[in-house]
């Protein structure tokens, strides 16, 4: 017996046991081989070669089609490669949303598959197709069964008994409904009414088939020989790269060398040094040994779009990873930093011994990115598609989508969801303990069902739930990309339909596929933003030739850690390091954007330390000095791969292989193989045991993320250009900073943060406000898109009115604009009518728009012109704590005020924020706004957070060691005031508050 | 000429709280929750004020009341003991008026008084007379307030409460009325509170002092309702029970739940109780409505009618089925659900022209006929249809209301 037809948890919402389980269990069971056919999809299709390698089974490949509307399927399995590239041609079909008819389909372009089918008239009609369809009699015998192998005898083909199996064992049958009610937004018990549990199998051993099928022994048979067809095991197409399309490699061998130097005059001047030419020629050698020239020509042609008048225009662009080391690209213009100059290797990009795909990866602002999208898919229509994400059930996903099946309400939900801190993957069991355990839900309430809803959650974590768009990564193919890998269409607005591939990027990677990462920058469309508007301001601001990370006073404020607003250095703890290290230098920046990662604390602290003149010694004499630059830290990527070749005499494969893995998720398994022979490698050329392991733990501190120094630089440029707006031009750069939005903080925060900068914070005004913010010197005038409940629909609406001519009343705007009900009262509250109201009375104001609007509404028809409206009655005007509780309702902030000098009774003794740094080592209370969080584990594990607070005078920074945090977390919640009573602390300049106590103040807002 | 009207209005307040106090005194000053035991996710049913003031409140989770007011006592609500105190309640009230108005079991009563002096006196009287009696025989003390209008006497029992009396004296409305906030005016819609709020208009004198043409504007076709109270008039009669249509019961869910079965039995049994209570008053409904009051508290009524009119279990059954399936889409767990059984007529004392095509409905009649005489004789509980077997112990509560 062979299994012809197993689904895996990658039919998504239909099926229990991820591939590797199922191989796993196949193995076990004693079958040779195992073949899986999810629903309509490849999208498992890596994981389950990997799991049979692993298993030493022998794969099928396959995939059960539907049709859509009906329930006729078939099961396709692939025989050849030609048979590889019909499946992948049939799903494609399959998810085109014109229709698919699966006879028609199959008949039309099914060579080198085999099909198995259960449905008689489907049969019948692939039969007069002059097709040979499998009879499939499913999992046991039955009067369907029957038909079907009378049906397979009497026109001599082939009948096979399959598992049909949804479910690895009988103890999935539970998870199986919770999935299947998530899958249909209905709760368990009203599932019995939609679905019957009887087609629902599991995967069973070969014996039970036979047992059950002893009647017709044959059909079990007969599946080995099917099998035996299908030799196909997985698709081998080598490195995928995208094709130039005006020419072969070879012509763009000398295009590539043509464009370079070109670009390498413009970026150094005529007269080339013969540094540059140097690394020129060595990079295109290897670039053109290698093949990849055709693939920067057309990175370079995404950059450089030819627009309308027919000549190329470069868009705003950062490069990002490893490609920003290439000279090359840099001479192209897609990248932005001279790796001359900043002592960038060629070779952690490219190198011949590098088996791998490299992707260049490159940012554009984050409003242009859809329109690349859309070109890039035009240009390589058929050709092209974006690669696709498998969202999995997370731990909060998880809880959250069970608690609904079991029907808890909302608010419920949320009030435990909302406190999860970042959970990683579920080892298993004990969600509940682990929740139980986290100070955050200390007044959680697990009562049933709770427990029965934790449990259940649990074993959904890691299943996939289905499909996103990956947020950039586009693959083009040289023929139709069908041929590959199967497409289908994601949900996104765009100007074109978006195809996607079914593998991830993990998947598309195996497969060979080369990715260009598109990705979208907010601070690309800040600095963009920015500058247009101090040019508008009349300001010139050239640039080419612009060296911001030259600028003194750019640099002082980089050192003083003034960089709220500005990409990658805005965080708390980059500031903090900023203001510790005290440098400003450029290169210090690009070590410090990348040595702060979650796993590196104590070389943060190490680095500072070393920054100030303390001594260290090299890793080890073997390492040399290949960490000079930072100070004998390892803080880039590249760093693990040059010592384990160092130490442990990696080759530069496995070195870089080392380097991968430490980036990914679920690795255990490969860095124990990874640490093994590490230390074997060490040992072998002498290293002493006691020096190994303190090596291998910075290593380790590359978990989760870390950067190469290309990719470090590249952003730092980016962090400057933000710095030197933000020093020269805090208005027009605040403005651009929250306009585009996505910053690190809130917008509240930035308010206040242009504040500090002495800039005035005028409120937002129909007449001389803008969509946007706005920046003048010495003001800030808010834009209108933060006025909370305001319909895009009806700011349009208001820009277009006012061009035609400035509102002259409160009542000319409303009849011009028409905005609904909750618009006219945002607006008001928001205090974007006052300038047309002179008296200055908002009550009045609000009930001449009730006046109007009961007339809109009685008129039926808008008349022509605008009402005249009867005079209010005397109604008196807010107080002023209700006109602030109203703007900040609205805005979510406050112009003139801040919250936290509003709330009336404080305990007396406190200190302003900006006075902390007088009182180093001493005991201080103060009233403070919670801005935001972050939460760390301590080194034995325990909970313990970073928050940042703020008043009218400045911000600071408040630690909560796990004895605080554990008392304090379930009051914490951004966005209201609290007394804190700690200690202050100084570090190297920096000065933070160790908290000791945190008490809530009066009511947030 | 019109005679001045006299309204008591009587309100115990926190009705099954008062008569649990009555029944066993808790210990002094310990503060009472009533809310069903033996489920975590129970929602307190009833509090005692000194729990209430401690910040528990009604429907809030049972777990939560207990940790913001530790050390209450906390009992199981009795629906049954909390519809005799009330039957003994209108007992007390009726030997002064007939004309009584009054809910479920809230302990609210609007007493008509109005030419009662020659037989009992002055109102005031009665209403000192009454509370002293109810707090004799009853045990618990109940508000009193007099007024004109139902309207006023409402407003001033929400100022005097939890305990007290108050007189409004005819012609002393408006000043009594115009200090207040309008949050104390009854029938004002949380957006109409809010609206008010915006215009700075905060006491009910305040809002008196606009025209009707000028509430006319925000408020449309409430401004009548708005201008008549904020001058404290209010015609509206105090209405008996003969005089109101609809059959309703309650079910209140002892935790939470999404199981169908148990909801749908929940429901079976209300229809018993409806449909006993139909065929009692010898009346029949069209329409057969069931409201589900969600856990996160959103409400949702949906109704469904039959061409005939009918007070046969299994038809009104099939009613509540096709009701039940409309208000029930969201997956959220049931706090409640409610049957209305209206549009009601009396039944017709002509037997059928075809007996043949009633036979089955004659034969369920019978059962229907013999199960009530079971029920009235030996409680609800005793017997019923398979499909209400799996509700836990009827903990249904209601009336005509």
């Amino acid at each position: 017996m062979f299994p012809l037809r197993v689904r895996s948890s990658y039919s998504l919402l239909e099926g229990t046991a991820p591939p590797a389980t199922l191989c796993r269990q196949a193995r076990q069971h004693g079958y040779p081989g195992l073949a899986l056919t999810d629903g309509d999809n490849l999208y498992g299709l890596w994981p389950f070669l990997a799991a049979c390698r692993r298993e030493g089974l022998r794969p099928v490949v396959g995939a059960e089609i539907s049709e859509p509307g009906t329930m006729r399927r078939a099961t396709c399995l692939v025989e050849d490669e030609a048979g590889y590239a019909s499946l992948c041609r049939l799903l494609s079909r399959r998810h085109d949303p014109a229709g698919f008819d699966l006879a028609a389909a199959l008949a039309d372009g099914s060579e080198g598959l085999t099909i198995l089918g259960d449905h008689l008239p489907l049969l019948d009609e692939l039969w007069e197709r002059g097709l040979a369809p499998v009879a499939d009699l499913g999992p046991q015998p039955t009067e369907a069964g029957r038909r079907l192998r009378n049906w397979a005898g009497s026109r001599g083909v082939v009948a096979v008994a399959t598992p049909a199996s949804r479910l690895a064992g009988e103890e999935q049958r539970d998870l199986y409904r919770l999935l299947r009610a998530i899958a249909g937004t209905t709760t368990l018990s009203r599932l019995e009414t939609l679905e019957s549990p009887a087609g629902v199998h599991p995967l069973c051993g070969p014996e039970v088939y036979r047992r059950r099928f002893a009647v017709w022994p044959e059909v079990v048979e007969a599946t080995l020989a099917v099998a035996e067809r299908c030799a196909f095991t997985g698709p081998a197409f080598g490195i995928v790269m995208p094709p130039w399309r005006r020419g072969g490699e070879g012509e763009a061998v000398q295009v590539l060398r043509r464009r370079a130097y070109a670009g390498a005059r413009r970026r150094y001047g005529d007269d080339l040094g013969e540094t540059v030419v140097d690394r020129l020629e060595h990079e295109l050698r290897i670039i053109a040994t290698m093949g990849y020239s055709a693939y920067f020509l057309v990175v370079r042609d995404i950059v450089h779009r030819k627009g309308a008048d027919g000549r190329r225009h470069k868009r705003r662009i950062c490069g990002r990873g490893s490609g920003a080391a290439s000279l090359v690209a840099y001479c192209l213009d897609i990248t932005n930093v001279c790796p001359i100059r900043y002592n960038l290797y060629f070779e952690r990009f490219l190198n011949p011994g590098r088996r791998d795909p490299p992707d260049i990866d490159i940012d554009f602002a984050w409003d242009e990115r859809d329109e690349v999208l859309a070109d890039i898919l035009g240009d390589h229509a058929g050709q092209a598609a974006m690669v696709c994400n498998h969202i999995r059930f997370q731990p909060r996903m998880a809880i959250r989508e069970t608690a609904k099946v079991f029907g808890l309400p909302e608010g419920e939900i949320a009030r435990l969801t909302r406190r999860l801190p970042w959970l990683s993957r579920g080892d298993g069991d004990g969600l509940q303990e682990r929740l139980q355990g986290l100070p955050s839900l200390a007044d959680q309430d697990f009562s049933a069902p709770w427990p029965a809803i934790l449990r259940l959650a649990t074993r959904l974590i890691g299943l996939p739930r289905h499909l996103s768009v990956h947020s950039g990564g586009v693959i083009i193919t040289p023929g139709p990309i069908t041929d590959y890998v199967p497409i289908e269409y994601a949900v996104k607005k765009m100007p074109i339909r978006v195809p996607i591939i079914q593998w991830d990027k993990d998947g598309a990677e195996e497969a060979g596929l080369v990715k260009i990462d598109i990705l979208g920058n907010r601070s690309l469309g800040v600095i963009r933003d920015c500058i247009a508007a101090v040019r508008q301001g009349g300001t010139p601001l050239a640039e080419s030739g612009w060296n911001p990370e030259d600028d003194r006073p750019t640099r002082e404020a980089v050192a003083s850690g003034r960089t709220m607003g500005c990409f990658y250095i805005e965080s708390p703890a980059m500031r903090l390091l900023e203001r510790k290290a005290g440098s400003g230098d450029f290169e210090q920046l690009v070590i410090q954007s990348s040595i702060i990662r979650p796993a590196a604390n104590e070389f943060v602290r190490e680095y500072v330390r070393r920054l100030h003149g303390g001594s260290w010694q090299p890793l080890h004499p073997a390492v040399g000095d290949i960490l000079d630059e930072t100070y004998g830290l390892m803080v880039y990527q590249e760093d693990v791969s040059r010592v384990a070749v160092a130490l442990a005499g990696f080759s530069h494969a496995d070195a870089d292989g080392l380097r991968k893995v430490m980036a990914k998720k679920d690795k255990v398994l490969q860095l124990q193989d990874y640490h093994r022979r590490f230390h074997d490698g060490c040992r072998r050329r002498g290293v002493a045991e006691a020096d190994i392991d303190p090596v291998w733990r910075m290593m380790l501190s590359f978990d989760g993320y870390s950067f190469c120094k290309p990719h470090s630089a590249s952003y730092a440029r980016v962090s400057f250009q933000a710095a030197y707006l933000k020093r020269h031009h805090p208005a027009e750069f605040m403005a651009a900073v929250i306009s585009n939005q996505g910053g690190y903080y809130s917008t509240f925060a930035y308010v206040s943060e242009a504040k500090r900068l002495g800039l005035t914070v005028l409120p937002p005004d129909v007449n001389a406000g803008d969509r946007r913010w706005q920046g003048r010197p010495g003001s800030l005038r808010v834009g209108l898109q933060s006025v909370a409940g305001l319909s895009a629909a009806c700011l349009d609406r208001l820009l277009v009115a006012r061009q035609q001519g400035k509102f002259v009343a409160a009542v000319d705007f409303w009849h011009r604009v028409r905005p609904a009900d909750d618009e006219a009262r945002a607006l008001i509250h928001a205090g974007a009518m006052d300038s047309l109201d002179p008296g200055g009375n908002r009550t009045a104001l609000l009930w001449q728009w009730a006046v109007f609007l009961r007339l809109r509404e009685t008129a039926k028809a808008a008349s022509l012109f605008p009402a005249v409206l009867p005079e209010p009655p005397p109604l008196p005007p807010p107080d002023r704590t209700t006109l602030l509780r109203r703007e900040y309702a609205v805005l979510g902030f406050l112009c003139s005020d801040h919250p936290v000098t509003l709330i009336g009774r404080v305990p007396p003794g406190l200190v302003k924020v900006a006075r902390l740094g007088e009182c180093v080592n001493r005991r201080v209370r103060c009233a403070v706004w919670l801005l935001t969080g972050k939460l760390v584990a301590t080194k034995s594990g325990e909970a313990m957070e970073f928050l940042t607070f703020e008043d009218e005078t400045g911000i600071v920074e408040a630690t909560f060691f796990p004895p605080v945090y554990r008392r304090c977390a379930h009051l914490l919640q951004s966005g209201r005031a609290y007394v804190l009573a700690g200690t202050v602390e100084q570090d190297y300049g920096a000065i933070t508050l160790t908290v000791e106590q945190a008490e809530a103040l009066g009511t947030g807002g | 000429m019109s005679r001045e009207r006299a309204i008591l209005h009587l309100n115990v307040t926190d009705f099954a709280v008062a008569v649990e106090q009555a029944a066993e005194a808790p210990r002094r000053g310990r503060p009472l929750i009533i809310a069903p035991p033996g489920t975590s996710r129970a929602t307190v049913y009833d509090m005692s004020e000194e729990a209430y003031r401690a910040g528990v409140r009604k429907g809030m989770a049972l777990s939560q009341a207990a940790r913001v007011c530790r050390g209450a006592e906390v009992r199981p609500p009795r629906p049954e003991l909390y519809r005799r105190a009330m039957d003994d309640f209108l007992r007390q009230v009726r030997s002064y008026s007939p004309r009584l108005e009054h809910g479920l079991e809230d302990g609210h009563v609007f007493v008509d008084l109005t030419g009662t002096h020659r037989l009992f006196g002055p109102a005031m009287d009665v209403g000192l007379r009454l509370r002293r009696e109810v707090r004799r025989q009853l045990g618990f003390n109940p508000i009193w307030t007099l007024a004109t209008s139902k309207l006023v006497a409402k407003v001033a029992s929400r100022l005097v409460k939890p305990v007290g009396e108050y007189i409004v004296s005819a012609g002393d409305e408006t000043d009594f009325l115009a200090p207040l906030p309008v949050s104390l005016l009854p029938g004002l819609a949380p957006g109409e509170l809010r609206r008010l709020g915006e215009f700075r208009i905060f006491t009910v004198g305040q809002l008196a002092g606009l025209s009707r043409g000028q509430l006319l504007v925000p408020f449309g076709r409430r401004s009548d309702y708005l201008y008549d109270a904020s001058r404290g008039i209010d015609t509206a009669p105090v209405q008996t029970g003969a005089e109101k249509e609809a059959v309703v019961f309650e079910h209140v869910f002892a935790g939470d739940t999404n199981d169908r079965q148990e909801v749908e039995a929940a429901v079976a049994d209300l229809i018993s109780r409806a449909g006993m209570e139909l065929r009692q008053r010898r009346q029949e409904a069209r329409r057969v409505g069931v409201r589900v009051g969600y856990a996160d508290g959103l409400q949702v009524v949906r109704s469904a009618s039959g061409r005939r009119r009918t007070a046969n279990d299994f038809q009104l059954q099939q009613l509540a089925d096709q009701a039940l399936a409309r208000a029930w889409l969201r997956r959220g767990r049931l706090r409640s659900c409610r049957l209305v059984c209206d549009d009601l007529c009396r039944q017709s004392p002509q037997l059928p022209l075809f007996a043949e095509t009633h036979g089955r409905e004659r034969r369920q009649a019978g059962l229907l006929a013999a199960m009530d005489t079971i029920r009235s004789r030996y409680g609800q509980a005793l017997i019923a249809t398979g499909r209400q077997r799996l509700s836990p112990l009827p903990a249904a509560t209601g009336e005509a209301a």
